[in-house]
């Protein structure tokens, strides 16, 4: 407000505009996130979505039977068959992993144990 | 329209004719504007760039590392792993060249890796926090560990990567992890009148069950729109009338191109994560209250005994600072430190002041650490 103040130009209406447009926005901008930020909002829009939700159940659920009847008529594969089908890649993306792990442990072995023969080695050859 | 002869023999035109000129300069000063303006708001921008390969990948989730920009022997020992939210993209992290956390980092002689956990498909609706955090994250760090070849390791988790990466450290104690940075973690629901989300989540006919029931992953419109619903006018019509009056200005504009276009990049969250965000932690604040248990095992943060870096964001809306402030009595760790900074959610991270405050402090208090 202060700064608003001291930046006004009497010569300058479009600027006069323009401070009045951002307190104009200042004061509103503080209200509406005042507003969504009590019981009350929080209540109604809790309560708009549920209605939503209950109300449009019965119409997708509908619909997904449908669906699933159709794809079955056609034997065509479902969402189910689908997500079943990706839950066991899954699985055996994560059995995979655990070989990879295993493989990089070994390889890690290996060279700790080469590397610890060569110093064997090289500490036991006699000094020319 | 009538024209004049100058005394030179050249013809002018009369003085009315500079201000139609003014005129149509000035409109079409205004349509180019528009024009730009529509770009801006209808197109994405390069985002993300920095150069990165995939050393790890289960189901959705990607483990990426960064190519390194310093030579190995001046490079920090100990990796960082950048674990960002499940509900957006990580690309926030590295928004643009010149404006980038991960450039800076990796400038800073950092082995960076980064968690995208990806967007999760109809198969993965029913991924649940306890997923994350024991079977994709420890699963990520077992292969950060084999290639970089360092037992030990630094996480930073921002908002619900915070809270992963908590949960993690304290179920893992001994894995490893060194230094664990915490930006924005919503982690304390005690307090339900704080706003953000809490508040709207708390009330009675709020139904995260149905809404899980009904789409499986909660979709990332709805998410994006509680977010934004949050700051109405701000996020609706401030934003928009901020870059209108600055267009002319390139540097805004694309800084601001680059925010829109990380913004408008919406994705699914997890319908078993999100049950268990409202339900488990925003409702019955679980983790603080000692009573939240992820396949069986009982999350004690005592028992996290990491360093720890705790950010808060004083003007935070979304992670309100008492929801990460009161962190660092309950858990085990010797070293901690609470860092709070001037700005909201996103902004201590990828504002323009960030360069200045957050990554400075971020970088001193891990470089002390991470060797």
């Amino acid at each position: 407000m202060n700064q608003a103040n001291e930046n006004f130009n009497p010569f300058d209406p479009t600027g006069a505009m323009k401070n009045l447009r951002d307190e104009s926005m200042d004061a509103w901008a503080k209200m509406m996130t005042e507003l969504v930020n009590t019981e009350a909002y929080a209540e109604s829009t809790g309560a708009a979505l549920d209605a939503w939700l209950s109300s449009s159940g019965p119409f997708r659920k509908l619909l997904e039977a449908t669906m699933v009847h159709t794809l079955n008529n056609l034997q065509l594969p479902t969402r189910d068959d689908v997500i079943t089908l990706a839950g066991r890649l899954t699985n055996i993306e994560m059995r995979l992993d655990d070989l990879d792990a295993r493989l990089d442990e070994l390889l890690r072995e290996i060279r700790a144990a080469s590397g610890g023969r060569k110093q064997r080695v090289a500490s036991q050859e006699p000094a020319s | 329209m009538s024209t004049a002869q100058s005394p030179q023999g050249e013809q002018t035109h009369p003085k009315s004719v500079p201000g139609y000129a003014e005129v149509y300069a000035e409109l079409k000063k205004i349509a180019e504007n528009a024009q730009t303006f529509q770009r801006l708001v209808t197109t994405d921008a390069r985002i993300a760039q920095t150069p990165k390969h995939v050393v790890w990948t289960l189901n959705k989730a990607r483990l990426f590392r960064y190519v390194p920009m310093v030579p190995e022997e001046k490079r920090h020992k100990l990796p960082l792993l950048l674990v960002f939210a499940i509900m957006n993209r990580p690309h926030v992290l590295d928004l643009r060249p010149g404006h980038s956390f991960v450039e800076y980092m990796l400038k800073r002689g950092y082995d960076l890796y980064l968690m995208d956990w990806g967007i999760p498909g109809p198969e993965d609706s029913q991924l649940r926090f306890d997923d994350y955090v024991l079977d994709y994250l420890p699963r990520a760090i077992r292969k950060l560990k084999s290639t970089s070849g360092s037992p030990q390791f630094n996480i930073l988790g921002w908002c619900l990567g915070a809270l992963i990466s908590t949960l993690y450290a304290s179920l893992r104690p001994d894995d490893g992890l060194k230094n664990l940075i915490l930006l924005t973690a919503p982690l304390d629901f005690s307090d339900k009148t704080s706003g953000g989300f809490v508040r709207w989540a708390s009330a009675r006919q709020f139904n995260a069950d149905r809404i899980v029931d009904t789409f499986g992953n909660v979709p990332g419109e709805m998410i994006d729109y509680g977010a934004k619903a949050l700051k109405p006018v701000e996020n609706f019509v401030g934003s928009y009338l901020n870059l209108w009056e600055r267009i002319d200005n390139p540097k805004v504009v694309e800084a601001w191109h680059a925010m829109n276009t990380w913004v408008r990049d919406i994705i699914p969250m997890a319908g078993g994560a999100y049950r268990q965000l409202i339900n488990e932690f925003f409702r019955e604040n679980r983790l603080i209250e000692g009573t939240l248990v992820l396949r069986g095992e009982r999350v004690d943060l005592s028992r996290l005994t990491a360093n720890v870096l705790n950010v808060i964001a004083e003007s935070d809306h979304i992670t309100p600072p008492c929801q990460s402030e009161g962190i660092v009595d309950r858990i085990g760790s010797r070293d901690k430190e609470v860092f709070r900074v001037r700005g909201g959610h996103i902004g201590i991270m990828a504002g323009s002041g960030a360069e200045k405050n957050t990554w400075p402090h971020i970088d001193s208090w891990l470089a002390a650490r991470a060797d």
